[in-house]
């Protein structure tokens, strides 16, 4: 009988189950003396169990082109990721704290921009932002909160530490896997969750609800929420869908609402037009309202920036949040925790060049085969370059394109990201993972207990991206101090 | 709830029924066939009649053999009326309203047209045949039960039966349109002496067979059955059953406007069919008749409550445009 830890060689990089070859950190000594006790054709038959309930409960990802409507089966590794409970209290209050920070810079941009007339940061990158919408100036949102969904990307170096790669304030999505991975890992090792003190995270649809109900108008007791998707073509729309469904609260599309004369806006049901108080909205800001933004948009619904701009309505994230979902103005999340909060920054950023500078542009040209560099807005792994992995052609044709417009081009060192067991062929070897938290801030505040972690299936590959190749793994944040 | 989830949910139902039926439908079929002597004029030919599809089925087969009639019924997924074909647009319209219904019932129908698709090409095979058949009735059966045991019933579920009510007294009339084949004058002896077997089969089609038993007491014959089938207020598949189900939502639902007094005006209409001694030519234009008018009915729903919307080309560009930032 062979092991299916055989192949097993942890690299340089820090790997989040084991110290060693042989030697599992004590957070995961449990989960590896189980998976121990599986011979390859045991993990072969868990893999296809978790194979099947993933195409039966239709965990998919939809691709729709001329030959027809492909669902992309969600890929899956059935080995968890852990994460022990100490380190992640002090992770849950650096996110928060990073939010909050966020969103009282947002606020701060929309209103006196205090933080750039204090010499904290350049006014160019505001004014050259395609994510600023100068229509949103001198608007409050409820709360003064403008992103209240937020994934945050983070990544373990080889030191050790967790680093924030990126906040996703946007449409940031995933949250649904998250989830749907915890149901698959109790039907495929129910086992394991006896005698393991793994934190729950199946509140999260209770807690989003109970953000978007205290974004409400004041005077509504029981307010109308509603979920807007870009419909069934969008990649995400199974995530719609299951959110709105777990919420209890109603999907729509653009073509569903309406604004009336009294900037209200209202949903076309079977009982005529009934009003709606709270949208929660995954279709991009440029997309939402084709009076206001992109004037072909028939996703959207005209006159909805009128009705949020009146208070009838809250958006969710508020349109214009996304100014701060940018990797320029990443680097300067440290600096806004210091100054709006009067705190030290929890969670450390990764070292970022900002190519605008011309001294950091210099060393990003010079230093391009160890770096990371990537375009400030862009999402989804696209359009960046990995040094370490590029050839010395796209190097130098990378340089051009940064160049060409520093604004939009930050460089990073390479990071040695993390490494988990995943199962590949029948045994397990190292594979790089990251991590995203969701978090949420309304009246409140909350964080789901652990993330959505997804794992580059690729050997030696750093991007985690689902539509590059990469997969995810449930993730348990294990409480040790009962044991 | 939404306009646009009123639609969807109403054709889950209709294509859910239609997917039950015509497994239902072939099932039957398959065992009578083996029942009656070769030669006889109740053939494959008449279940591509019964669903009106005559014509599309020439232009893609020779011959109406068992063969190619499983594969036009079953598994042509170009052939909008096939099981395979009804069952994926079931599911399309389930995944676009999974925000109303209970996630089994998703999973459910889920499960079935994975089942479908992976042993489509199997069906070749009689044995094969028999099984899938089998497992869909039962998928569908256990896909109802769940809605009416899972879900609170409001008007979502309205919805849900106003579409199976209307698909299933449409099929239940095109079954019978079978019937007017045992009233031709010129029916060949063979059939003559089948005919017991025939009208039997007809009650088979419809699950109908033992409740005919109880409520007639009497032989089979043709009056009989007719009367039932279509006049019967108890038997689920039965016209008249039909009509006063879809009258018991229609009262029920918000903004009916019209529609109670047109349920009233249908279901007298229904009550009044008098089949006793009928001829062939006489039973075809009651149903063809009937037909028309459930047909009248569903655009009346239709324009009472759904969203219509031309589908635009260009959403599907935009969509394309925006590449969510998890991709």
């Amino acid at each position: 009988m062979k092991s299916i830890w055989e192949n097993y060689k942890t690299e340089t990089a820090y790997d989040e189950l084991m110290c060693s070859e042989f030697q599992p950190r004590p957070i995961s000594y449990r989960l590896c003396q189980y998976l121990n006790s599986l011979n390859k054709s045991d993990i072969d038959k868990r893999k296809i169990a978790a194979e099947l309930a993933i195409l039966e409960m239709g965990i998919t990802f939809t691709v729709y082109s001329d030959e027809g409507n492909i669902d992309r089966a969600w890929p899956f590794d059935i080995i968890p990721r852990v994460i022990c409970a100490k380190e992640w209290r002090s992770i849950e209050k650096g996110l928060k704290q990073r939010l909050k920070a966020l969103n009282c810079f947002i606020a701060d941009i929309y209103d006196e921009q205090s933080f750039i007339k204090a010499g904290k940061m350049p006014a160019e990158i505001i004014t050259s932002s395609k994510n600023f919408r100068k229509e949103c100036i001198g608007m409050k949102p409820r709360h003064n909160v403008w992103a209240n969904i937020c994934g945050t990307d983070l990544v373990r170096d080889k030191d050790g530490v967790m680093y924030v790669l990126e906040d996703n304030l946007r449409v940031p999505s995933g949250v649904s896997y998250m989830l749907e991975n915890r149901v698959i890992t109790k039907r495929v090792f129910p086992e394991l969750f006896q005698g393991l003190d793994i934190l729950p995270i199946d509140d999260y649809p209770s807690q989003l609800q109970a953000m978007l109900a205290s974004l409400a108008p004041d005077d509504v007791s029981k307010p109308q929420i509603v979920v807007l998707t870009p419909g069934i073509y969008n990649s995400a729309y199974f995530e719609h869908a299951y959110l709105a469904q777990q919420m209890g609260a109603q999907l729509v599309e653009g073509s569903d609402l309406v604004v009336n004369d009294d900037d209200c806006v209202y949903m076309r049901t079977i009982e005529g037009l009934e009003k709606v108080d709270v949208i929660y909205r995954r279709i991009d800001d440029d997309f939402l309202d084709p009076e206001v933004f992109r004037k072909d948009s028939t996703l959207g619904v005209p006159g909805l920036m009128r009705a949020w701009k009146a208070g009838n309505v809250s958006l969710a994230n508020a349109p214009g949040a996304g100014v701060a979902d940018d990797k320029v103005v990443y680097a300067y999340v440290p600096e806004m925790i210091r100054y709006y909060l009067n705190e030290e920054p929890i969670l450390p950023n990764v070292e970022t060049y900002l190519c605008d500078n011309p001294e950091h542009l210099e060393y990003v040209l010079a230093h391009l085969p160890e770096l990371v560099v990537k375009p400030a807005n862009e999402s989804g792994g696209y359009g960046m370059i990995v040094g370490p992995h590029a050839t010395a052609k796209e190097i130098i044709e990378f340089r051009e394109i940064v160049k060409k417009n520093p604004r939009n081009y930050i460089g990073q060192p390479t990071l040695a990201i993390s490494t988990a067991p995943t199962l590949c062929k029948g045994t397990l070897e190292p594979r790089h993972i990251d991590l995203r938290p969701f978090i949420l801030q309304g009246e409140d505040t909350f964080v789901t207990a652990g993330g959505l972690t997804r794992v580059a299936l690729k050997k030696g590959s750093l991007v985690v991206n689902s539509s590059q190749g990469g997969g995810s793994k449930d993730t348990w944040v294990i409480n040790r101090e009962h044991e | 709830m939404l306009s646009r989830s009123a639609e969807r949910l109403y054709w889950l139902a209709r294509y859910i029924e239609r997917t039950e039926n015509i497994a239902r439908l072939v099932s039957v079929h398959m065992n009578l066939l083996m029942d009656l002597p070769i030669g006889v004029e109740m053939g494959w030919q008449q279940l591509i009649h019964i669903n009106a599809a005559d014509q599309e089925f020439h232009e893609k087969y020779k011959s109406a053999n068992e063969r190619n009639v499983t594969r036009f019924l079953i598994s042509d997924a170009t052939y909008m009326g096939s099981l395979f074909s009804s069952l994926s647009a079931a599911r399309e319209n389930i995944r676009t309203t999974r925000d109303l219904l209970p996630d089994e019932a998703w999973e459910q129908v889920n499960e079935m047209y994975l089942l479908v698709k992976n042993n489509i090409d199997s069906i070749q095979n009689r044995s094969n045949r028999v099984a899938l058949l089998k497992d869909v009735l039962k998928g569908c059966q256990r896909f109802t039960g769940l809605l009416s045991g899972y879900m609170s019933h409001n008007n979502p579920y309205r919805f849900i039966r106003l579409g199976k009510n209307i698909e299933r007294a449409d099929m239940t009339s095109r079954i019978l349109d079978l019937a007017s084949l045992l009233l031709a004058d010129t029916r060949s002896d063979d059939m003559r002496q089948y005919e017991t077997i025939l009208w039997v089969n007809l009650l088979k089609s419809l699950n109908a067979q033992l409740m005919y038993r109880q409520h007639v007491r009497s032989s089979v014959n043709g009056d009989d059955v007719l009367n039932f089938l279509i006049l019967n207020t108890n038997l689920p598949r039965s016209v008249g059953c039909c009509i006063a189900d879809i009258a018991d939502c229609i009262n029920e639902l918000p903004n009916n406007d019209g529609l109670p007094n047109d349920l009233i005006k249908l279901n007298a209409y229904v009550q009044g069919i008098n089949t006793q001694g009928t001829t062939q030519d006489q039973l075809r234009a009651i149903l063809d008749d009937l037909q028309n008018k459930l047909g009248e009915l569903h655009g009346r729903i239709s324009d009472n409550w759904f969203l219509h919307i031309a589908e635009q080309d260009s959403i599907q560009d935009q969509v394309q445009v925006q590449i969510s930032s998890f991709a």
